[in-house]
């Protein structure tokens, strides 16, 4: 599917800001299942944009804005081709849980199975990781119910949540976005063995009725690794398995290591924060 | 001419856009069926059809004036019958640079009207921008509508003898051309229906709407309906007709400088059931004269206030004010750092190396090298005022190597490219002729490049000089799908 999409924030200051420095993660990477075709990030009040590759293998651009500003707006417009990479009628089964012992000594696995900042492993959570695997042997299996759990019993609801909260109060609460729900999915894998790692990226909504949450804005799944068959995409907010209407930012531990846009400035904080996505079909 | 008219064509030493190099003249497989349409005429059906597209372009009043001629003004653009065409692989490339090019003029022009970042770490030379006529410095700290400067851009692309693509310049100010782009395709569909279709043309036919959609996309009263205007120089403006063209074709009032008058700090139209104010112009006239109490004094074309009620913000202008700045041939020289700067990457399309008789050991070089050489004003356009080394007398040498003496900041030099060829109808037989691509590239909302563009044709053998005012034709340009 070849897709665009058009993302644009808008940071409005009450009073002159300056000495900015911001980075983002908003350029969409080339995997096997996803290529992007192009990709043009700008930035208002004009400025130098230089970039580099993080740790978790994500696109950084970066840059700073000495001089006083009242509005900072960032826009990012890109193409991307993606491929398929499940099949609906074939999913991965056939990894039985009793493998994940000998992935937890892989060493790159290790930070997908440890707690991170915004995913507290604590009994609460095993318990109910525990609950949720159920009998289920099965790695792929096991994840998918915990996909499902989230999506059938979590309220989908915007502003009860912010961007710092942890998966604890958000499997204590059981509500949020797309983000809190992804880090309560991860929380639970990771409790189970099963690395799973926060993937940040958009979707083309190709409903009818146009009925998939969180669209129009930046979206937030999972990933978990299922043994000889790579990183599968789960999408809690729509009980989805991630097929080619997904697009890929970056991945990471949770939030902290892919949120599109992070920064420091000298000022008061924003009068208002405006975020514009559309995802839209382009013609083969 | 059943026989094959393409039998006796000969690419030369050039690059043809339809036939490979080569003693066996393969055709471009998108080629493929034009060619065999073209083949099919017959000399009388070849007629009908010229006489046609000729009278079409009669009956429409597709005309368009030259200057300094003193036989009647007024012309009918040349049309060549055979199309240019693009494959969909080649134009995405192109699309996509373009959308780079537009993005990066446009953080260029903001950031030098603001806080100059690009001149602070050197980038480009203060000087350069600061020297340039249509520096702009009255509105410096001034925050256009949306943070655009060029809403409509026209680029100009050249393929060389291997085929690549290269941008030759840009246009920001007022580029014209595109009514021309879409009375081509009213004539082809016409002409030749069953082939058009059956190659997956891509569609021009929504510029208009795509036009009117990035003018209100800019008014600053979004409460209502927005009323956006043409503002042009007048009937003897030598794109009239575009300008009432695309004024008809887009639903809104084209208007003279006398049409609108500024009152308070706010812009009205006067109509017949009184003053109407306006919300967005779309000025098809350079900013020297769009405002004689702000610009050129002399100017009985503009609208005194107008600039006053631009700079409270009450009514936008497209393109913005300074947008001449990005057309100058020496800024276009650094079209490609500023690429770099503001978007950290490589240009995705190619600038022709261009040499700044500004810069010493450039104008030294451009001195020692003329016969090779393109030498170009930095800030004319249409064609005039160039110097081909090749083509030129050893007295017209002399007098371009002393005004570049005189006035080094005012000229650049190009080394001479051989733009690509493509077949013509020339005098009822088939010959090459060298082509240019002017796409349109929209900036409101979103970045939008309506697939094709004017392919002008030198019509005069062996001519590189593709502009109107200087004898060229056009020919429709199709994008396939794929």
């Amino acid at each position: 599917m070849r897709l665009y999409v058009y993302h644009r924030t808008v940071y409005t200051y009450p009073d002159p800001v300056s000495n900015s420095f911001n980075e983002l993660r908003l350029h969409p990477l080339s995997y096997d299942w996803q290529k992007c075709e192009s990709s043009l990030i700008s930035v208002l009040p004009s400025t130098c944009l230089r970039e580099y590759l993080d740790l978790n293998g994500n696109l950084v651009q970066y840059f700073e804005i000495p001089t006083e500003h009242q509005k900072l707006t960032i826009e990012a417009r890109s193409v991307v081709n993606t491929v398929s990479r499940v099949d609906f009628n074939q999913f991965p089964y056939g990894t039985p849980m009793s493998t994940l012992a000998d992935i937890e000594k892989r060493v790159n696995c290790r930070n997908y199975l440890q707690g991170s900042a915004y995913v507290e492993l604590n009994p609460d959570a095993w318990k109910q990781a525990i609950d949720l695997g159920g009998n289920s042997g099965d790695v792929f299996q096991t994840a998918y119910q915990i996909m499902e759990f989230i999506y059938s019993n979590y309220e989908y609801c915007i502003s009860t949540t912010s961007v710092d909260t942890s998966s604890s109060t958000v499997i204590r609460d059981q509500k949020g976005v797309c983000q809190d729900f992804a880090h309560a999915a991860l929380t639970f894998c990771r409790c189970l063995g099963i690395p799973a790692r926060y993937v940040s990226g958009y979707f083309y909504d190709h409903t009818k009725d146009q009925s998939m949450r969180g669209a129009e804005a930046s979206h937030a799944w999972i990933e978990v690794l299922i043994n000889g068959h790579g990183w599968y995409g789960l999408d809690p907010t729509n009980n989805r398995v991630v097929d080619d209407t997904y697009i890929i930012l970056g991945t990471g531990r949770d939030y902290r290591d892919v949120a599109p846009i992070t920064g420091t400035y000298f000022g008061r904080l924003p009068s208002s924060m405006d975020v514009d996505v559309s995802v839209k079909k382009l013609e083969e | 001419m059943k026989t094959n008219v393409f039998s006796r064509y000969e690419t030369g030493a050039f690059f043809d856009e339809m036939f490979d190099r080569g003693d066996d003249r393969l055709i471009r497989p998108h080629y493929q069926k034009i060619l065999e349409r073209i083949s099919a005429l017959n000399p009388l059906e070849y007629e009908e059809k010229r006489s046609q597209a000729v009278s079409s372009f009669l009956e429409h009043g597709v005309t368009f004036t030259v200057y300094g001629d003193s036989e009647g003004a007024e012309r009918i653009f040349p049309f060549d019958l055979i199309p240019r065409v693009i494959p969909g692989n080649e134009w995405s490339v192109i699309e996509r640079g373009l959308k780079q090019r537009i993005l990066a003029l446009n953080l260029f022009l903001n950031d030098i009207y603001h806080q100059g970042r690009i001149l602070q770490e050197g980038v480009i030379p203060r000087e350069i921008v600061e020297t340039c006529p249509y520096f702009r410095k009255e509105i410096i700290g001034f925050h256009v509508p949306k943070d655009i400067y060029i809403h409509v851009c026209g680029s100009d692309l050249i393929r060389d003898e291997k085929g690549t693509y290269m941008v030759l310049e840009d246009n920001g100010r007022c580029p014209s051309g595109v009514s021309y782009v879409l009375e081509n395709r009213d004539i082809m569909k016409r002409a030749f229906p069953r082939t058009y279709q059956s190659m997956g043309v891509r569609s021009v036919e929504a510029y208009p709407e795509l036009l009117l959609k990035t003018l209100e996309y800019l008014s600053p009263r979004q409460s209502q309906k927005p009323v956006c205007v043409l503002l042009t120089p007048g009937v003897y403006n030598s794109a009239y007709f575009e300008h009432t063209f695309l004024a008809r074709q887009m639903g809104i009032e084209i208007v003279e400088g006398r049409d609108l008058i500024a009152i308070d700090g706010f812009v009205y139209m006067r109509t017949t059931q009184g003053l109407v104010q306006v919300d967005v112009i779309y000025r098809r006239l350079d900013d020297d004269f769009i405002d004689p109490s702000f610009f050129r004094k002399d100017s009985v074309l503009g609208v005194p206030g107008l600039m006053d009620s631009y700079l409270k913000g009450n009514v936008a202008l497209a393109n913005g004010v300074g947008t001449g700045l990005a057309d100058d041939k020496v800024t276009y020289a650094y079209v490609p750092d500023m690429i770099r700067f503001y978007l950290g990457q490589d240009p995705i399309l190619q600038s022709v190396p261009t040499y700044l008789c500004w810069r010493d050991e450039d104008r030294k070089f451009v001195l020692e090298n003329l016969a090779n050489l393109v030498v170009k004003p930095a800030n004319e356009s249409g064609g005039y005022g160039m110097l081909i080394g090749s083509e030129s007398t050893k007295a017209e040498c002399n007098e371009f190597k002393k005004r570049i003496n005189e006035n080094p900041r005012e000229y650049i030099a190009q080394p001479i490219i051989s733009l690509s060829r493509h077949p013509t109808f020339c005098n009822d037989e088939l010959a090459g002729r060298h082509i240019d691509l002017r796409p349109f590239i929209l900036y409101g909302s979103d970045l939008e490049v309506v697939p094709g563009g004017l392919t002008r044709v030198a019509l005069k053998k062996d001519s590189l000089v593709v502009n109107s005012s200087q004898g060229g034709g056009s020919k429709d340009t199709w994008v396939l799908k794929s």
